[in-house]
């Protein structure tokens, strides 16, 4: 049995249906009308032990819904989620010391605690021993440069250090499931790249990582199954590489030439590429599927026509092929 | 045994952080006693105009008027995070709780400290002490037990009638916890002997909610006049009281929806 499983999960949420302004909100005392949201539609899903999986979808889409159901912060409406076996809904307490959470637009640090006490505080909730807790402080000091945050208290944290410290709070418990849900969110570039280091030498370590982002700078090197949400629903659950290998297969070689080249030549040199005019008559793009031609032959095909000064080769990351997804211009089948 | 040691040292946690706001922390114990005094001030013009209320002597009201100000003392004092309920559940701040391994209900109730609670316990304390002084009981070891767990259970009812309360807010999503307030206004009824109230407030008091066995049960049960065996049920009464409002928090927590990002 998987380590994470949630079988035909589903939430509804009641909202009340107000008109606008004031009128509408004296009328919803007197009539109230909710209506029926779903934000998560029967997803099944399951997650080894030491796999990391991310789980991206644009906002609104769920991602968040389902963090809180497999964490048993939220009762589902049907279906249900084991964790490690158990119901995170039902033996919270249990389940409580195998999950790690992480929201990262919210805090679970005391904000009238220096971080050095939130952090002691909840090493007695868990029940950890001096010993460990040393030992695991050391590692996040080492990897998260916790120390210039200890002493901060935490209504005074910058974002970074908060992201940080709430970091070394999720895990210190050492939990084999996480779940960090935009844990990048608002970071600067030096910080982001510091908490992706950590994600991976956490991962490394085997810890089994959901990671929820519509940042997919977050995801790309750091796990090998995908899983996209729309609307509630699982549109995507598979490899990450194949979805590149399929979907991101388009090359565009750009070169510039020392002398004008037609596109009709260039055109007719190349079949099987479209050829599109670049900033100056001197520049051209090349578009080619690289597995029915290579940049090689496209740097052929055109060296008779002109010399070529430069050129280099665009590829589309994972984040053009997933905002292709969500745009419903490609439809993934796993 | 973890579970009251883990909470001693979440509710600790605040109050070294309170202490560093001096000043705020004497406004509030001064002011609380303040008020007490203030009450008692009032009790005495009335008792200086009539001998009784409806039977009743100055002590007597006066260990009533202590038996509310103690209960409410230990509820500020290591229950007050009760009342930022409706607070977190607006702000979806319960979510962390929710995946800690202890007690939810323990997490929210321990998260404020509430330092006149303080003078709240000493003032009542002493009042109790001068009126228990004036009233001439006959102690027996019985009576001293019996006593004992009375009060102890008497604080029990008010502290599970704020969770009940404040638990309702779960349904509520107001950001303020106005019914709980509301009732906690209604409490301070039960300062006076219940037997001056018209048959509804009596039963509703006695009842709907049993403010009345948080100071005059208790107080008809040491003084051993009136009906002094309902004062017996105070335990029954604050295990009941407990049951419920767990029940309504843990019905609650299960519609509890967070907040959207």
């Amino acid at each position: 049995m998987a380590l994470v499983e949630a079988r035909q999960l589903t939430k509804v949420f009641r909202r009340p249906d107000k008109d606008p302004g004031m009128r509408g909100a004296v009328k919803h005392l007197f009539v109230r009308r909710f209506v029926d949201k779903t934000a998560v539609d029967h997803v099944d899903l399951s997650i080894d032990a030491g796999e990391a999986v991310a789980y991206v979808g644009p906002n609104g889409a769920g991602k968040s819904t389902t963090v809180k159901l497999l964490s048993g912060i939220l009762q589902p409406t049907s279906g249900e989620v084991r964790i490690d076996g158990l119901s995170p809904q039902k033996d919270r307490i249990a389940v409580s010391h195998r999950i790690g959470v992480l929201f990262g637009q919210r805090t679970q640090l005391w904000w009238d605690l220096p971080v050095s006490e939130s952090l002691a505080v909840l090493r007695d909730v868990y029940g950890i021993d001096h010993g460990t807790y040393r030992r695991r402080m050391a590692r996040f000091e080492e990897v998260l440069e916790l120390g210039e945050v200890l002493p901060v208290l935490g209504r005074k944290l910058s974002l970074g250090q908060r992201m940080r410290a709430d970091l070394a709070a999720a895990l210190l418990h050492a939990p084999p499931v996480v779940y960090l849900d935009e844990p990048t969110i608002g970071l600067d570039l030096a910080v982001k790249d510091r908490v992706r280091q950590f994600f991976r030498t956490v991962r490394d370590e085997g810890t089994t990582v959901m990671l929820t982002s519509h940042d997919l700078g977050d995801i790309e090197g750091f796990c090998r199954r995908l899983v996209i949400i729309d609307e509630g629903r699982i549109i995507f659950d598979g490899d990450l590489e194949a979805v590149k290998d399929a979907f991101a297969r388009e090359r565009i070689l750009n070169v510039q030439t020392e002398t004008v080249v037609p596109l009709e030549a260039a055109r007719a040199a190349l079949p099987g590429a479209a050829i599109e005019a670049g900033e100056t008559p001197l520049h051209l793009g090349v578009r080619f599927d690289r597995f029915t031609m290579t940049a090689g032959h496209v740097v052929s095909a055109l060296a008779p026509l002109a010399n070529l000064v430069d050129f280099n080769v665009d590829e589309p990351s994972i984040e053009d092929v997933i905002r292709r997804v969500y745009s419903g211009e490609l439809v993934l089948q796993p | 045994m973890r579970t009251i040691r883990l909470y001693v040292r979440l509710l600790g946690a605040h109050l070294r952080s309170l202490l560093e706001y001096e000043s705020d922390f004497w406004i509030m114990m001064v002011g609380t006693v303040i008020m007490q005094v203030v009450n008692v001030v009032f009790l005495a013009a009335i008792f200086a105009k009539v001998p009784h209320i409806n039977g009743w002597s100055f002590w007597a009201v006066v260990a009533m008027f202590a038996l509310v100000a103690i209960a409410e003392g230990v509820g500020s004092l290591f229950f007050e995070g009760m009342w930022n309920l409706a607070w977190q559940i607006n702000q979806g701040d319960l979510d962390y709780m929710m995946v800690r391994p202890y007690p939810i209900v323990l997490q929210v109730s321990s998260m404020q400290i509430g330092v006149n609670g303080i003078s709240n316990i000493v003032t009542g304390g002493l009042m109790l002490g001068f009126a228990i002084a004036h009233l001439g009981i006959d102690w027996t070891v019985g009576r001293i037990a019996g006593g004992v767990i009375v009060l102890l259970s008497a604080i029990a009812v008010k502290v599970a009638i704020n969770l009940a309360t404040n638990s309702v807010s779960f349904w509520m999503q107001s950001p303020s916890p106005l019914f709980a307030f509301a009732v906690h206004q209604v409490g301070d009824l039960a300062r006076f002997p219940l037997s001056i109230y018209p048959l509804a407030l009596k039963a509703a008091l006695g009842f709907a909610l049993p403010f009345a066995f948080v100071s005059f049960f208790p107080v008809t049960f040491v003084l051993d006049t009136g009906d002094a065996w309902v004062g017996l049920l105070t335990p029954v009464v604050a295990a009941y009281c407990l049951a419920v409002a767990w029940f309504i928090f843990s019905r609650g927590l299960r519609r509890y929806e967070s907040a959207g990002n």
